[in-house]
């Protein structure tokens, strides 16, 4: 017997593996394991499109509305007053169980639901994905003997629960102890599904804080707000003040694109206002930017005040003043320093860079706007007034897109190709969160 | 026996003969001549000036008649007159009870006699000390009027200051204050925003600015104001320096704030001082123009040594009020002096108020030598030590009354609050561990230098000798600086402690030469190093004051003195252990050090400004 467990072992780790090689050297979902396995044998008795893949697809609007509908989408367009909220998706999701008794079409069902999650807002609710798995059967599709778990038993099933999973890994839902009930009751403990919640269970809780700088999860939606987390979120230094020296014009412009009155935000530490204070007018100092910051899915654009680093030469060396502490001597009159066994410094080249003053959040990125803001910081640094200001703004050539859509939602429904892209971006911006 | 008593006698007029040289010292005006002594200096040598502290120093009977006189009227008036809990209470001092106190002559208590003071020498001070700290709000007025406030004028002062200011000040007509501190300067003179600008006709400063927590601010009509002056360099450049000013209320444009309110000695009266174009005649500056730093720093090293023994007198009364409580209440149909735990308490008291007490008559002696000895490093060492002991002692007093202690109506929780001030000023501790660390390695780093120079060159026989002489160490060669024996400074009773001591300092030298070798003079940034060496220099300094007391107890045969011997053992064994333990920190990859991991704790903690560990609730499922 025991042999036979470790064949299955063996088995079940190399399936795993090359689930994981594959997914980290194409780059695709997770479900792609075995796009060739066999299947037919035990599908499902939906009818189903032969050539679906196993991932969600995401819905096709403009050809959806025009040609067929995917099978029960009709369920998701019952809400009578157009509101998408869980309780309508939940309604949708007790429909299709009421109406379906015998669970026919359920794994197309699922992929509905799962692609339909994010429009009905709840794609980040643990109890949906619960609900949702326990449309499956139970009990039909745990394998009954060894050979069962050997060869992938039901696989559309499976992979159909491994997407799943795999949407709640995306936007970061730990499973939990229902999730693990279901799953054991639907597929047995010996099941992809069932792996990939165990290696769900043990990375997510390891990933979870590895952010030392952790962005909220729901971000402000005003760019007011935003600016000033995003201000936060740059700056080290605790003790620095943000200041807004230009609210946007009306509530009605939060979208940004009203280039009259546009918002500026700045945030600036006491040790750079220190700084600047012994900045030498003499020396231009530069605004530079816009230069990009994700937080999240979100893309806002910043700019800096900074000067360039002064010559050697021309640098005043920090000399202790003679009488300075009242209490004991700040410096010893010795000859000989630390010794080397005791230095630890390791040799570092460091480029130096010169220093940064200040950094803004715009509305809009032209001069106009930005010499507000130095005028804003001119009442706090009265010393900004004598230093010549350089503005070295690039063209809009460092955004991704047009200034104004770094600030808003990203379409709901993206465009078809772009779903695989998102998932990866998603995916980068979750191991760094 | 009576050539012994002979000898002890011709000792002791010889002592009385170096007092009274002292006594006229004292009167001579402040020079800077080198230091004499140097005991705690040489310590870092891993040498024991034993002619600076054997034998301990002494007064003679006449000046001890005296200040007994003296003593016990200010004693009956402190016991019987002075309302301690009122004076908390109402935040002030009566002023029937500033009268008294001035009509006494507390006020002039180190002010030369021919000014109208009591003239008294740095041992008469420390004695009277230990009287006035009965009431801490009294200690702290009378302190910040005579140790600070007019202690300028003594030092630094010219003939016709001293002939204006003392005889007023030593009345008590007077009363100083001493105005150093600001809003953005505490021990950062660098700092100082108050000016001091010379008016055209050359004869005025002009003097603006604030100084806060000045003690006396609001009672003074004479302040010591530090301010910014400009001054001509030698060669020419026009600098910022501090220099000292006499400032009398009455030349205008002086304000207080409202008293502050504090934790503790609160009826002493702390506010803030404003001058706004107050005008001091040139005559007024104190010393040098620009050489006020000097002052300030001379002024701030002289005052320190009087803490031991004011701590100490009010640790002895303390000792008594818990006695008394300790046998007479009764639990278990026991009292509580009779359990374990109650009594280990009462031993640590005995022990760190003898300590103190032995280390701060030390300093006093050491200072009334002639000479102007610089015992700023023992005066440090007495502030620190006695003001910890002074915050642990009280409050394991308060531990003994347990719950009652804790309550209003027993003075315990008073002096828990008044004693947590003695931590903070004339320095904090940890600005004066740094002091004495830092100076001490100065010292020796200057005297090593040659060594270490040809120990970093590679001089193979320098490096042979330091090889051979850790060698030889390491072998537990015991080491004898000649405490013991047969003409032995200490009391054969005590060889044991001697012997601990010895050790202690041969082995802190050792380390000394160590850290000046790995560091150099960056080990001004190893502040936690510092520490240590500060720790362990306290320690020594103790066990040596005790050592010498108490082996003149024994010689002269004072009363209890077994008792004393048996606080001397103690206190050395226990020091020795802690200056161990801090001299094996100090080795390098010495695995009780844990500078490293405390380092990278406090940084983490600082960068977030927060307790950074995760609440142990939460769950990241």
């Amino acid at each position: 017997m025991s042999w036979a467990q470790a064949i299955l072992l063996a088995r079940g780790l190399s399936r795993g593996w090359g689930g994981i090689c594959s997914t980290a050297l194409t780059g695709a979902p997770f479900s792609q394991v075995t796009p060739q396995a066999p299947r037919g044998l035990h599908c499902s008795t939906a009818a189903h499109q032969p050539d679906s893949p196993l991932v969600p697809r995401p819905p096709e609007p403009q050809r959806g509305l025009v040609k067929a509908l995917a099978p029960h989408e009709e369920l998701f367009r019952q809400a009578p007053d157009g509101v998408r909220d869980k309780a309508s998706f939940v309604q949708a999701v007790q429909n299709f169980t009421q109406y379906n008794v015998h669970k026919r079409g359920h794994v197309d069902f699922i992929y509905l639901a799962l692609r339909k999650m994010r429009e009905y807002g709840v794609e980040r609710d643990l109890a949906i994905y619960n609900l949702l798995l326990d449309i499956f059967p139970k009990e039909v599709f745990r394998p009954r003997n060894i050979f069962h778990s050997i060869f992938l038993h039901y696989p559309r099933q499976q992979e159909c629960g491994i997407a799943v999973l795999e949407q709640m890994e995306n936007h970061g839902v730990m499973p939990n102890k229902e999730t693990e009930f279901l799953l054991t009751q639907i597929f047995g403990r010996k099941s992809y599904p069932m792996l990939k919640f165990v290696r769900m269970k043990l990375w997510f809780t390891r990933f979870k804080n590895i952010n030392p700088f952790p962005v909220p999860r729901d971000l402000p939606q005003d760019p007011v707000d935003l600016a000033r987390l995003a201000l936060r979120h740059m700056e080290p230094d605790l003790s620095a003040r943000v200041t807004v020296y230009q609210m946007p014009l009306s509530k009605d412009s939060t979208d940004a694109t009203d280039p009259t009155e546009p918002h500026i935000i700045g945030i600036q530490s006491p040790d750079q206002q220190a700084a600047l204070a012994h900045h030498d007018p003499a020396h231009p100092i530069f605004v530079e930017g816009p230069f990009s910051l994700w937080l999240r899915d979100k893309c806002v654009y910043y700019h800096i005040l900074r000067a360039d680093l002064l010559p050697p030469e021309e640098r005043e060396v920090e000399e202790i003043p003679e009488e300075w502490n009242l209490y004991y001597p700040m410096q010893l009159d010795l000859a000989y320093g630390r010794s080397s066994w005791d230095d630890y410094e390791f040799n570092i080249d460091e480029v130096e860079e010169g220093p940064v003053f200040a950094i803004c959040m715009a509305g809009a990125h032209d001069q106009a706007t930005l010499a507000k803001w130095i005028q804003g910081l001119q009442e706090t640094n009265p010393t900004l007034a004598r230093i010549p200001v350089v503005f070295r703004l690039s063209a809009s050539s460092g955004e991704l897109l047009a200034s104004s859509s770094g600030l808003e939602e990203p379409p709901l429904t993206p465009p078809e190709g772009r779903e695989e892209e998102e998932n990866n971006q998603q995916r980068q911006q979750q191991s760094q969160s | 026996m009576s050539g012994c008593g002979l000898f002890l006698r011709s000792a002791a007029a010889a002592r009385l003969g170096r007092a009274l040289v002292a006594f006229t010292a004292s009167r001579r005006p402040l020079r800077t001549s080198p230091p004499s002594q140097a005991f705690a200096k040489e310590l870092f040598l891993g040498k024991i000036e034993k002619k600076e502290v054997f034998p301990f120093p002494e007064v003679s009977q006449d000046e001890l008649n005296e200040i007994n006189q003296f003593v016990g009227p200010v004693e009956k008036f402190f016991t019987e007159e002075v309302d301690s809990q009122k004076i908390d209470r109402e935040g002030k001092i009566p002023n029937e009870t500033l009268e008294k106190l001035k009509s006494l002559g507390l006020f002039g208590m180190q002010v030369p006699e021919e000014y109208g003071g009591l003239g008294l020498s740095n041992t008469m001070y420390a004695r009277l000390g230990e009287i006035i700290s009965l009431d801490c709000s009294i200690a702290v007025t009378l302190a910040a009027h005579q140790a600070i406030g007019l202690k300028g004028i003594i030092l630094a002062g010219s003939e016709e200051q001293k002939a204006r200011y003392l005889p007023k000040l030593a009345s008590g007509e007077h009363v100083a204050a001493f105005c150093l501190t600001e809003p953005a300067s505490g021990s950062d003179a660098a700092s100082i925003r108050t000016r001091a600008t010379l008016s055209e006709d050359k004869k005025h400063y002009v003097l603006n600015g604030s100084k806060v927590w000045i003690t006396n601010g609001g009672l003074a009509s004479v302040f010591t104001v530090f301010a910014k002056t400009e001054v001509v360099d030698s060669n020419g450049s026009v600098k910022d320096k501090v220099t000292a000013f006499i400032v009398e209320r009455d030349f205008g444009g002086i304000t207080s704030g409202k008293p502050e309110d504090k934790l503790g000695i609160r009826g002493s009266n702390t506010c803030e001082v404003h001058f706004e174009n107050t005008r001091v005649p040139v005559e007024n500056v104190l010393g040098e123009v620009g050489g006020g730093f000097k002052v300030a720093m001379n002024i701030l090293n002289s005052g320190r040594f009087s803490m031991g023994s004011a701590v100490a007198g009010m640790l002895k009364k303390l000792i008594e009020m818990t006695a008394e409580y300790a046998c007479t209440r009764k639990q278990f149909n026991r009292n509580l002096s009779e359990f374990g735990l109650i009594q280990e308490k009462f031993a640590l008291m005995a022990q760190k108020a003898y300590v103190m007490e032995s280390m701060a008559y030390l300093t006093a002696g050491m200072l009334d030598q002639p000479g102007f000895p610089d015992c700023s490093i023992e005066a440090a060492m007495v502030k620190v030590f006695s003001s910890e002991a002074a915050w642990q002692c009280v409050s394991e007093a308060l531990q003994v009354l347990g719950g009652s202690g804790y309550m209003r109506d027993y003075p315990y929780e008073r002096i828990l609050r008044d004693s947590r001030i003695l931590l903070i000023f004339e320095g904090t501790n940890e600005i004066l561990r740094m002091y004495i660390a830092l100076t001490g390695l100065q010292h020796a780093g200057r005297i090593l230098t040659a060594r270490v120079k040809q120990l970093k060159q590679g001089n193979v026989t320098t490096i042979m000798e330091t090889v051979s002489q850790r060698v030889r160490d390491s072998l537990g060669r015991t080491v004898d600086l000649g405490l013991t024996g047969k003409l032995g400074a200490v009391h054969p009773s005590m060889e044991d402690s001697a012997h601990k001591l010895e050790q202690n300092v041969h082995d802190f030298s050792r380390t000394v030469e160590t850290l000046l070798l790995r560091f150099g003079k960056t080990i001004v940034e190893e502040q936690l190093v510092l520490k240590r060496v500060a720790n362990i220099l306290i320690n020594l300094y103790g066990m040596t004051a005790v050592l010498s007391r108490a082996s003149r107890s024994i010689r002269v045969g004072l009363q209890n003195h077994d008792h004393e011997v048996l606080l001397a053992n103690i206190f050395c064994t226990e020091a020795y252990y802690q200056n161990l333990f801090a001299l094996s920190q100090l080795d390098k990859y010495s695995p009780e050090n844990l500078d490293e991991l405390i380092k990278k704790v406090s940084q983490q903690v600082l960068e977030k400004r927060a307790y950074v560990c995760a609440h142990p609730l939460d769950r990241t499922s």
